[in-house]
Parts: C-alpha cells; sequence; structure tokens
C-alpha cells in the first residue's frame, strides 16, 4: 500500500502529513518541558533552604551548549545536502550530527557519574559537608561484600545478637549480606528454635519446617516462606467460604432485609475454625541467634536504628546495641553555612556567633581555619566592591556586597585556593581543565586541602549522594536534564537510521528522504531548544 | 519556503550566520554571568541577571524555531498548532505564578530578610 501524503502536500494543510504529525507532537513536548520548567520555578520560589545557584561546572555545560548548536547547524545543513541532492555532504553532515549527541551524552554522564559518587551531609545544626567517602578497612586492606564491592565509611554498626525475618517481606540480598558479614567476623547465625506447622487441612500432627540451629540460608527463609504463603492462602479461602455461608444463613433467616441491615450481625466464628483443625499454621517471623554477637553494618537509608533494636525496611528485626558509627569522609571538598545562616537569621540571632558556635567549628580544626580564612576573603572582598563601584548616598551602605554563597560557602575551588596560597597542592593546567569536568583531585591536592572528618552519626539530620534525594533542586535537575537526555538518545536513533539506511531510499525516492529527514531535524532542533534554556537556568542560575 | 534546491542553496548562508550568532550569544551568557564587570544589578546572581539570562536565551531560541525550524515562512496549520502548545505553557506558568501569591499559603515560599553583612 502507497503512503499519501509523504512527498506532495495535502490540499487542505498544504503541507506533507508527517511534518503535521512532528509539529502536533513538538506542540506536546512544548507543554511537557514546560510543565516541568514551571516545576522549577515554583520549586525555587518555594524553597526552604537556599537553593544551590550556580553550582554545576558551567565548562562542561558550556562545550556541551556549543555540541548541541553546532550539530543543530549540521543537521539543516544534511537536510540541504538532501534537497541539492548531494548524498556525500549529507552524509558527512549527518556523521557530524550523531557524533556530536554521542560527545553531549558523554559529558552529560561524566556530569552525573560526579554527582552520584559525591557525598553531602546536613548536620542537626544545618552545617552542610560535602565531600568523598572512605571504604571499610581491615589489616590495611578494603572490605568487601557479598557482591564483591568496597563498603562505604557510613554504615549503621549494630554488635548483633539476633535477627528476627519477615517470611513475606524479607530481601534476599540483604540476607546474603548478613550471612557475608557474619563469615567475615567468624559468628553463626542460626535458627533459634524448631519451626513446626500443620501444612495439611485436618491433620493432628505439625511438620518440623526447619530444624532449630539451621545456618540461615535464603533457601531456609523461602521454604518457610512457601509453607507461610500456602497456609496463608488456604486460611483466607476457608474464611472467605465460611462468611458467605454466614451471609447465606443470615439472608434466609431474615428475608426482605438489605444486606446493610444485616452486616452488623454476620460474623465468622474464627475459633470454631481453628479448633475443626482445618486452618494451617501461618509463620510470619523466624527468629534467629548471632553467635557470638558480631558486629554488622546497615546502609543508613535501609535500617531504622536504636539503641538496643533496630529495624531494616524490609521488616527485618535486628537484636543487639548500636555502635559508634560514624560518617568518614576520606575527603572534604566543601563546607556550607548558608543553610545554617539562614536559620540564625530567621530567629533573629546573628549568623556569624552562629556559625561560630556550630559543631564543625568547635569540633574539627580545618574547618575552624578554613572559616577564619574566609572571613579574610569577605573582608577583601567587601573592600574591592566599595573601591570599585564605591557607597550608596542616600542609605550609606555599599552599592555591592558579597553574595551570601561567598560569605558562608567554602566550595572545592575556595579551598583550593587556600591551600594553594599556603603553598600546597598546585596543580598544571591540565589537570585543573580535569577538574572542571572531573570535580576535585583529591590525590593531586592532597590532605591539606581535601582533610578527613568523622562526622558522628548523633550529628546527622540527613545524608545523600547528590541525587535527587539531597534536595529539590537536584530532583529538578535530574528531571529535567534526565528527560533531555531521552531525547538527544531518541533523536540520535532516528537521525542515525537515516544516515545508516536511508541510501536505498535516496535512490528510489530522495525527496521522500529529504521530507523524513526535515522532520527528524525538526526534532532535534527542539531538543537544542530545550537546553538553550537550560543551560542558562541551571548552570547560570 | 525555501524548498528548491537552489533556494536551499540560497539559505546556506543564513543557517551559518544564524550558528554563528547562537554561539555568540552562548558565550555572552556566560559571559555576563560571571565577568564582574558585566553583571546587571547587584553583585552575584539577582533578578536582573535572570532577565537578561532569559532574554539572551529566549533570542536565541527564537532563531532556532525562526530559521533553523522555519517558522518563519511556516503554514498557518503549524502556527496553530505550536501556538496553542504555548498558551498551556503560560497557563502553568501562571498557575504557578498564582500559588506564589495566594494569601492562605502566604508562609509556604521563604521570603526570609537576606543574610546580614558580616561585622568587621
Amino acid at each position: 500500500m502507497e503512503i499519501p501524503y509523504v512527498v506532495t502536500p495535502r490540499k487542505d494543510t498544504g503541507l506533507f502529513n508527517s511534518k503535521i504529525a512532528i509539529w502536533l507532537f513538538l506542540a506536546s513536548e512544548v507543554m511537557l518541558f514546560g510543565g516541568f520548567f514551571s516545576a522549577y520555578v515554583f520549586l525555587r520560589l518555594g524553597a526552604d533552604y537556599p537553593w544551590p545557584e550556580r553550582t554545576l561546572p558551567v565548562l562542561p555545560g558550556l562545550i556541551n551548549t556549543f555540541v548541541l548548536i553546532g550539530s543543530s547547524v549540521t543537521v539543516v545543513f544534511a537536510w540541504a545536502a538532501l534537497k541539492m541532492r548531494q548524498w556525500n555532504k549529507f552524509r558527512m553532515h549527518m556523521t557530524i550530527t550523531v557524533v556530536c549527541a554521542g560527545v553531549f551524552m558523554v559529558l552529560k554522564g561524566i556530569e552525573y557519574s560526579v554527582k552520584f559518587h559525591h557525598q553531602a551531609v546536613r548536620l542537626h545544626d544545618y552545617t552542610v559537608v560535602e565531600g568523598h567517602l572512605g571504604y571499610e578497612m581491615e589489616d590495611g586492606k578494603h572490605v568487601l561484600d557479598h557482591h564483591g564491592h568496597h563498603i562505604e565509611e557510613n554504615q549503621i554498626r549494630i554488635e548483633a545478637t539476633g535477627l528476627t525475618f519477615s517470611t513475606v517481606r524479607f530481601h534476599a540480598d540483604w540476607v546474603e549480606e548478613m550471612i557475608t558479614q557474619a563469615e567475615h567476623r567468624k559468628a553463626k547465625i542460626t535458627l533459634a528454635s524448631d519451626i513446626k506447622a500443620r501444612t495439611e487441612e485436618g491433620s493432628s500432627e505439625e511438620v518440623t519446617i526447619a530444624k532449630a540451629g539451621e545456618p540461615l540460608s535464603v533457601e531456609l527463609l523461602k521454604r518457610v516462606q512457601d509453607a507461610h504463603l500456602k497456609a496463608r492462602a488456604h486460611n483466607g479461602a476457608l474464611r472467605t467460604a465460611a462468611l458467605r455461608q454466614e451471609w447465606a444463613e443470615a439472608k434466609a433467616a431474615n428475608p426482605g432485609k438489605r444486606g446493610w441491615q444485616l452486616a452488623s450481625n454476620v460474623n465468622i466464628d474464627v475459633k470454631a475454625l481453628e479448633d475443626s483443625k482445618r486452618m494451617l499454621t501461618e509463620i510470619s517471623t523466624a527468629s534467629f541467634k548471632v553467635e557470638p554477637a558480631a558486629r554488622m553494618d546497615f546502609k543508613p537509608r535501609d535500617v531504622k536504628e536504636g539503641a538496643t533494636q533496630s529495624r531494616l525496611r524490609d521488616d527485618t528485626v535486628i537484636d543487639g546495641k548500636m555502635l559508634a558509627s560514624p560518617m568518614v569522609f576520606h575527603n572534604v571538598d566543601a563546607i556550607d553555612f548558608r543553610h545554617l545562616a539562614m536559620k540564625a537569621v530567621e530567629k533573629g540571632q546573628d549568623p556569624i556567633v552562629a556559625i561560630e558556635n556550630s559543631w564543625l567549628i568547635k569540633n574539627d580544626e580545618f574547618a575552624r581555619k578554613a572559616w577564619e580564612w574566609n572571613k579574610q576573603e569577605v573582608a577583601k572582598l567587601e573592600k574591592k566592591l566599595i573601591d570599585e563601584y564605591g557607597i550608596d548616598e542616600k542609605t550609606g551602605k555599599p552599592k555591592r556586597e558579597p553574595t551570601a554563597k561567598e560569605r558562608y560557602r567554602l566550595g572545592w575551588q575556595d579551598l583550593a585556593r587556600k591551600a594553594e596560597s599556603e603553598g600546597h597542592g598546585k596543580l598544571g593546567a591540565v589537570e585543573r581543565i580535569t577538574e572542571e569536568f572531573k570535580g576535585p583531585n583529591y590525590e593531586a591536592r592532597g590532605k591539606e586541602t581535601f582533610p578527613e572528618l568523622s562526622v558522628p552519626r548523633e550529628e546527622i539530620r540527613f545524608a545523600s549522594k547528590f541525587t535527587p534525594s539531597w534536595n529539590t533542586y537536584y530532583a529538578i535537575y535530574f528531571t529535567i536534564t534526565g528527560l533531555h537526555g531521552l531525547h538527544v538518545i531518541g533523536g540520535a536513533l532516528v537521525l542515525a537510521y537515516y544516515l545508516l539506511f536511508g541510501r536505498k531510499m535516496y535512490e528510489t525516492n530522495p525527496e521522500w528522504l529529504a521530507n523524513r529527514v526535515e522532520v527528524g531535524g525538526l526534532f532535534w532542533h527542539f531538543v537544542d531548544l530545550v537546553w538553550i534554556f537550560v543551560f542558562p537556568i541551571f548552570y547560570l542560575m | 519556503m525555501a524548498d528548491t534546491p537552489e533556494a536551499v542553496q540560497k539559505s546556506i548562508r543564513t543557517y551559518m550566520f544564524v550558528g554563528g550568532v547562537l554561539f555568540l550569544g552562548t558565550i555572552i551568557t556566560v559571559l555576563v554571568a560571571s565577568v564582574p564587570w558585566l553583571d546587571v544589578g547587584h553583585h552575584g546572581f539577582d533578578v536582573m541577571d535572570a532577565i537578561l539570562g532569559l532574554a539572551i536565551a529566549a533570542t536565541k531560541a527564537s532563531l532556532v524555531a525562526a530559521i533553523f525550524m522555519h517558522l518563519n515562512h511556516e503554514k498557518k496549520a503549524i502556527y496553530w498548532i505550536f501556538g496553542s502548545g504555548f498558551i498551556f505553557v503560560i497557563a502553568l506558568f501562571g498557575l504557578t505564578a498564582l500559588a506564589k501569591y495566594d494569601p492562605i499559603h502566604d508562609n509556604f515560599f521563604y521570603d526570609g530578610k537576606p543574610a546580614p553583612a558580616v561585622e568587621k
């Protein structure tokens, strides 16, 4: 069947069909991205914390802007080449476009990766510390989890004496991890008591499903789970059947009465059911002993810790006292007092006094020195701004003043500048440019620039990587740039298809291919158009 | 509309020129955000920087739409389709503005005073 109006325009619209289709799609895309930009404005205006303005590295964003603009030019050149029936030129321009899409995604991937490996912690007094976490070490070697991965030094440590699993909700991966940890600490996790259950209706004897002393395994828990689920389904069916019978009897005894009038008197006799031995045994939990008591580490997001008993997200209960569980930064690369200052101002307090009474300043010498250095830098900047822009005659205040970010935040560039002024961690030009993409170079700059810091668990209000969970800024940043990235991938695939498989169509119906490339190109220009707004909004504002 | 090969050939220089303007616009956007003597308004980011940055971005976006996407000489149907999308976007931004000025929920937005200067 011939597809109509792929080359010639329809009389009513004056356009070939796919062009109408792409513009309808682009109109919906405008609404989609418009909605997200609207959400950005909403979140920014409504933020109850200092919005992290101008926080993303500009250089990768700038290069990506150039790359997308360049690809927008080449895709229109590719279309023009087809219109002029110049296949080789089309191939060249389209290849550049697809390569540009690849470069864009690689740079975006690096940007995302840096964020996913960068840790932040908000303390109870609203000080924010950022940096790179260390890994658990024992006898000079990294401790590995059961997947063979390093374990970050940001764990809740519990001296476990007992574990109780929910047989329905237990997470097999965590069970494996607990077994690995127990083996590592030379402890055994064994079933605390026999698990017996009635597994057949009417049977008076209980079957032993697992014996006390059996070592913990996923297989054992699944065995118990199977018995539990079978019993639950069986008992549920029994209860439903009994209830149906009750209803039937109630309706027969009270003809003409409505359901709602009978409902309060229709009940099933659960005890009678249980006594009839028709019900099977449901086993909702399984308890294990840890002998000898052994330290077990859990990710903070997975556990609700308590002094003597903690609970994992899969409802596993861990008996045992919580040990000291500090979050250890091997390299601190930013100290941010903006949120603390904001809270102090809200309470009518002097932010400087509040900062100087913060846990970090009181307990960490590096932070203290860095803060003093920053105060001097702010004073220099204030003087510079007065010298350059003067004082407002009406108010008597300087026309320009340092920003809250300059006053209260020491970013990694500030810490590097401080260390360099003291003769530490000077880098070459290439290493500096690399830092713009990959973030601070901890090894080259050393501990004088980015020192260690151990934060006690009780000081932590909230901790996260720089992921959507850290704050609404990163939530909307990942939403918009992620969605945009998906559009780049989708657009590049379509354009690559024309490049790789377009030759046959070019030879048979070149105008059709030109129209297809025009439609693909329109989408690509739209992707560029969105980025034109994303770049200043996220990287420069 | 640049549909014939001859007309397309003539448009090539326009495309190159617009590409150049877009590159230049990007550089200007970065410069006004990072070079102190080009900083309008207060020191650091403020509403003036936002207006200027968005104005440059809107100009660049208009160029892409008008020249690369050929909206400067399109059929009526396309203006209607694309325009209707924009109306919804403006309505969405209007909803945000309504939320901002809703007197019942005025505490939702942080309007705290700026932090005072460091004491000398």
